[in-house]
């Protein structure tokens, strides 16, 4: 093959995320030879594509300069794609200072370290729960039968949604999320599915919003229907988009990092041997699991001035993709940036993001992280590869749709 | 050097609190507290990083 170079390698194609996964050799490549670089090719709108740790972190840094838009990622252009400003949602990820960290503070406090900290034993409760479930066997899908139920249940449990309703929640964050991959989407093109989806997700929320304006609880849902925006209720597309944005954010990347945090250590053993010595390693795992995986592999910007990147000058109105991934694995910043370590301290990852959008969850997914991982690392006497993974065609989430695994796991203790 | 946490910007991520727990405090207001005004030299690189990771830039350093 060919050595790589920055006009030679592909980052966005979706497919090549199903067959590959990660392009690491080649945001290696780019952050070593162009690490701002322009990204012109004839799929895809042009865009600058930001690969190092220093430069998204000064990008992040900059919410005035650096505008959060509509299209929150880069991709090929596809038959049956949105337009780019298509308003699919309306949400705090394609919102600006100042409008977004008011709208931010409506719900933050239920995600801070010690408003999350109330969901512990939730937490642990569930996630054994969810052991048990696949204790008397030693095959499973472990993406659909553990990765995905913990985040799932707790983002419900916490807006207040009925088990019955789970099913419906998880169908509709996929196609959300993965509107472009034929599992998820059916014969719809990836407007229809997004479409169809977020009409659904708006039926149901306008239902559990007016309940909860009638009966207000101590849930999600209550603090969103009834929230305040400068004094005043949300607007109804806001206000749905809103119920949608941490239904998916909240079941989604939590579950993709538990995922490929088990793959890492079926491909680590001795780093499994080391979790299962000492599981109290599960909070320092969790973050190289997040610095690992980084399951969101990018969200854009816009300049709104013109202006320099290491001296690259960028215009006003010009895209840029920042790749966390990439910046995740910089040899600039991290020491063996290839070697998956659980002890690696300090872990400088920005899987969260950094600055005004750093993740709202980010406690959250900590916490369920942490918990999974020790009890995992309790329970299970074995575990291993029992047939390939299945990747999410999407250039935007590191989505795993299966992975079959064989183990033993013992019962709760 | 003296350190603040503005707490009109300040949402309680405790990112701070995280990577210097000598000089930062998450309370029950879920606010970041400063510990000591004037904190240790060697505890500077450690504010930088909260100065930077604080997701709503609520961490001020002001020269004396």
């Amino acid at each position: 093959m060919a050595a790589l170079t920055p006009d030679t390698v592909d980052i966005i194609d979706p497919d090549l995320y199903v067959r590959r996964g990660y392009p690491h050799d080649e945001w290696a490549v780019l952050r070593r030879e162009a690490p701002i670089y322009r990204y012109e090719r004839a799929n895809t709108d042009p865009f600058w594509a930001i690969t190092r740790h220093a430069d998204i972190v000064n990008v992040s840094r900059q919410p005035e300069l650096f505008h959060s838009i509509q299209r929150l990622f880069v991709t090929i252009n596809e038959e049956g794609s949105p337009a780019p400003d298509e308003a699919i949602l309306r949400q705090l990820l394609n919102m600006n200072p100042p409008e977004h960290g008011a709208y931010r503070a409506i719900v933050n406090r239920r995600f801070t370290p010690r408003g999350v900290q109330g969901l512990r034993e939730q937490i642990d409760r569930i996630t054994a729960e969810v052991l048990d479930g696949i204790v008397d066997r030693t095959e499973c899908d472990f993406v659909t039968e553990v990765a995905a139920r913990l985040p799932l249940a707790v983002i419900a449990e916490m807006f207040g949604i009925p088990r019955a309703d789970w099913a419906m929640m998880f169908r509709l964050s996929n196609m959300m999320i993965g509107p472009g991959d034929a599992e998820y989407a059916g014969d719809e093109t990836i407007l229809e599915t997004l479409q169809r989806a977020r009409m659904e997700f708006f039926q149901y929320f306008s239902q559990l919003c007016e309940d909860r304006r009638q009966n207000p609880r101590d849930d999600l849902a209550s603090v969103l229907a009834n929230g305040l925006v400068n004094g005043a209720p949300l607007p109804i597309f806001e206000l749905m988009s809103y119920f949608a944005l941490l239904i998916i954010a909240g079941n989604e990347t939590t579950r993709n990092a538990t995922s490929g945090g088990l793959q890492a250590f079926i491909e680590n053993p001795a780093q499994w041997a080391r979790l299962k010595g000492d599981p109290s390693m599960a909070a320092g795992a969790a973050e190289e699991i997040v610095r690992w995986t980084s399951p969101v592999i990018q969200f854009t910007r816009k300049a709104t001035a013109d202006t320099n990147l290491c001296g690259v000058p960028i215009r006003a109105g010009d895209e840029l993709a920042l790749f966390y991934p990439s910046a995740n694995r910089d040899e600039a910043v991290f020491d063996r940036p290839g070697v998956f370590d659980i002890g690696r301290n300090p872990n400088r990852h920005i899987a969260y993001g950094i600055g005004e959008h750093f993740c709202l969850g980010a406690n959250l997914a900590r916490l369920e992280l942490q918990v999974m991982f020790r009890q995992l690392a309790e329970r299970l006497e074995s575990v291993e590869s029992a047939g390939p993974l299945h990747r999410m065609r999407s250039n935007f989430v590191g989505g795993i749709k299966h992975m079959p695994i064989r183990y033993r796991m013992r019962p709760r203790a | 050097m003296k350190v603040v946490v503005d707490h009109n910007l300040c949402e309680g991520n405790g990112r701070c609190a995280e990577v210097a727990p000598e000089v930062f405090e998450l309370r029950d207001d879920d606010r970041s507290h400063v510990l000591a005004d004037a904190p240790a030299p060697g505890s500077r690189p450690r504010i930088d990083l909260a100065v930077s990771l604080c997701p709503r830039q609520a961490i001020r350093l002001i020269a004396e």
